[in-house]
């Protein structure tokens, strides 16, 4: 790997290599720039440090503290945000679908919400791009949405037994269904200058990290790419101060590394933090604030899940989790509410599905254990759902600090009204799918998934942080990229949009640098 | 457990089950002797299991984490730091124990912590304790993380027939119905259902 001397003026330095920070890296590298990737995490080998046990592997998740607050406080730790080269991918559940064109529209089509400055069409090219690097496994045709000018690169994984159930319980409710996209391998995947992926095995552990390279994070993906390309990756280094000079622009990023001070000086920062840190970052360093709207809009998908036990045998932890999908109810046809939610079926670890038990359902002792017993039968089914962005859920800093002596952050979530219904409908809608399907003992567990928003991107610097290329509107050498430019939710998972974004960033940087070298 | 010697388990999990499985004699490092043994006893309550069937001594690794000063990563804004919040609610379940039933939680009968627990949960606990600790949420927390440490223990995993930590091979079988040979065969719950 490349290395540089922190004195040497980089052309740019990104902070984080998740799906917002891993796919632009390369990209920067690519086109031979000079990019060192601050990471604050470790940079794991899956082989040799992944153990196939969630309590172990809770080091893949953001450990230092939030604070939680609003009437529906958000869960974090292993509900989202990750740390260690590939970010969240190294413990997000693979599941890839395309958002849909009218979800970018979401104003012009209610009139709630928020219109993105930016359209499906000016991302289409990187999710056909991302789909085939990245190895999707999913079915062609898409049964949803525009036709694809690309059909995914292999076929969709084996359906485990909540997808089969999902299946069978759809089925008889006139529910169409599709086995998902994922990314994860259904076969052996080649990929210049990275190397042969091999196949998931079906272990289904994606949530607590993939140890075979079989699952897509950008660990195994964007950032071997970037490697090869010249990028340097500086882990276990936390970013903590941008300095800047008379005019604004930044000189160069403050990181704390084996608890020494370390300075890299640079022509341009990429911010790819997540939507927490990003603008826990800039409000600690008072920039790119001048809207106001750092930590505003703090969303999170309505996750409602629906647990139930079955006649059959599941065995939930094989196969990939989110086995199945139905966007049928998008935009149902009875909604009370604006946009819609997608369904999955859903795999589960354990651990996981006890803690559930015990904070949802409230239960423990005898009842606890005999639920447990009945783990080998259980199986399900969720939504993500459409959240609005709203003035009460924001994210401030507190006057508490971590162990790294910075201020922890105190987030504000309050599930809106909109968000009540569309849940009270998937709630009905999944009961109903799961009651068909044979299952009995249903239980319901308001999860709240995915941090999305608090830097929105947007056409005016009065109420939005960067621009529709992703740069700020206050510094000129500061580009965001990660959940946190979201306008709005979507009603799909973030990962693959988020990846489409950083592409684009990086595509519209070089242009500009490019177009500026000529003048 | 059968399987954790095979090749079914990969080395990296194997080391961390065995380990999980030493019991090593433990003196609390964060708690006192006092509070250490109630948070023991209360931890047994809510996983079923009592002194002498004892699987996991859940509070060891409660002691452990405080001790280490680390976190899952978020907590209630309304709610005292995990350290703090440990001691106050240990003080609110004594209080608790003493209003009812004029002992020490650990001196009251299996019927009466139970009691005193519920009360907690849906907090209806009387004590001044519980004015400033919301009992609800000190509850949900003690709950959640007594039950992740309860069910990552290898010899409770098995009670469940789980078998994921066999992670060397993958699975091929991975349908409705569909056991692999090594997978224990299901203990089946038919009755409830």
């Amino acid at each position: 790997m490349r290395s540089y001397s922190n004195n040497e003026m980089v052309d740019a330095v990104v902070i984080g290599t998740g799906a917002g920070g891993a796919p632009l890296l390369a990209r920067l590298a690519k086109a031979g720039l000079k990019v060192v990737a601050l990471e604050a995490g470790k940079f794991w080998n899956p082989k040799t440090d992944f153990a196939t046990d969630e309590r172990e592997q809770s080091k893949l998740f953001w450990n230092f503290e939030r604070l939680s607050g609003g009437s529906d406080p958000v869960a974090f730790g292993s509900n989202n945000s990750g740390i260690g080269v590939g970010g969240s991918t190294l413990h997000f559940t693979a599941y890839t679908p395309r958002p849909q064109p009218h979800s970018f529209a979401l104003y012009s089509e209610f009139g709630v919400g928020c219109n993105w400055p930016i359209s499906y069409d000016d991302l289409e090219p990187y999710f056909d791009e991302l789909e085939q690097f990245l190895g999707i496994s999913g079915p062609s045709p898409y049964p949803w949405g525009p036709p694809r000018k690309t059909a995914y690169p292999l076929p969709p994984l084996p359906l485990n037994g909540p997808a089969q159930l999902m299946q069978r319980g759809c089925g008889k409710i006139g529910i169409k269904t599709s086995p998902a996209a994922n990314a994860a391998l259904s076969g052996a995947y080649y990929q210049e200058h990275i190397g042969w992926r091999q196949a998931c095995t079906n272990r289904g552990f994606c949530q607590a990290g993939c140890s075979t390279g079989a699952k897509a994070s950008m660990d195994v993906t964007y950032i071997p790419l970037a490697i090869h390309y010249g990028a340097e990756l500086r882990t276990e280094s936390f970013a903590t101060i941008m300095e800047k000079d008379a005019s604004g622009k930044i000189t160069g990023v403050v990181y704390k590394r084996n608890g020494r001070e370390e300075k890299q000086l640079c022509r341009h920062v990429f911010l790819c933090a997540g939507a927490v840190e990003t603008p826990r970052l800039l409000l600690m360093n008072n920039l790119s604030n001048s809207s106001g709207q750092v930590g505003k809009n703090f969303m999170a998908h309505m996750g409602l899940q629906i647990w139930g036990e079955f006649e059959e045998e599941v065995r939930p932890y094989k196969g990939i989790p989110g086995g199945l999908i139905s966007e049928d109810m998008v935009r149902p046809v009875d909604a009370d509410f604006a946009s819609g939610y997608l369904i999955q079926s859903i795999g589960v670890m354990p651990v996981t599905y006890a803690s559930q038990l015990a904070r949802a359902g409230g239960i423990w002792g005898e009842e606890l254990r005999k639920k447990m017993r009945a783990f080998n039968q259980v199986a399900g089914i969720n939504m993500h759902g459409e959240c609005l962005p709203g003035e009460d859920n924001y994210l401030e800093l507190s006057d508490e600090l971590d162990e790294m002596g910075l201020p922890k952050p105190r987030i504000l979530f309050t599930i809106g009204e909109n968000e009540m219904k569309m849940s009270r409908h998937g709630e009905k809608v999944m009961r109903q799918i799961w009651t068909e399907a044979g299952g009995k003992n249903l239980l319901s567990y308001q999860r709240k998934a995915h941090t999305v928003g608090t830097c929105r991107m947007g056409s005016s610097g009065d109420t939005a942080v960067i621009d529709a290329a992703g740069r700020s509107f206050d510094v000129a050498n500061l580009y965001i990229c990660d959940n946190s430019v979201f306008p709005s939710t979507l009603s799909v998972n973030p990962a693959l949009t988020i990846m489409a974004l950083s592409l684009r960033t990086a595509d519209l940087f070089l242009q500009r640098k490019q177009q500026s070298n000529n003048v | 457990m059968a399987l954790l010697p095979t090749d079914f388990v990969t080395d990296v999990t194997r080391k961390v089950l065995k380990e999980r499985l030493q019991e090593n004699e433990y003196h609390p490092r964060f708690f006192d002797p006092e509070d250490f043994e109630c948070l023991s006893v209360v931890c047994d309550r809510l996983m079923a299991q009592d002194l002498n069937s004892r699987i996991v001594n859940i509070a060891v690794h409660i002691d452990e984490r405080l001790h280490r000063k680390t976190g899952d990563g978020w907590r209630y804004d309304n709610m005292p730091a995990d350290d703090q919040m440990y001691i106050a609610g240990l003080k609110g379940i004594n209080e608790t124990a003493r209003l009812h039933f004029q002992r020490k939680f650990i001196q009251l009968r299996n019927e009466q912590q139970m009691e005193i627990l519920r009360a907690v949960q849906i907090g209806s606990a009387k004590g001044v304790v519980w004015q400033e600790l919301p009992p609800q949420r000190f509850f949900e927390e003690l709950l959640a993380e007594a039950t992740e440490i309860f069910f990552s223990h290898p010899l409770i995993q098995d009670e469940m027939g789980y078998a994921g930590m066999a992670d060397a091979k993958g699975w091929e079988r991975i349908g409705l119905n569909e056991r692999e040979k090594i997978e224990p065969v299901a203990i089946k719950i038919k009755k409830q259902i």
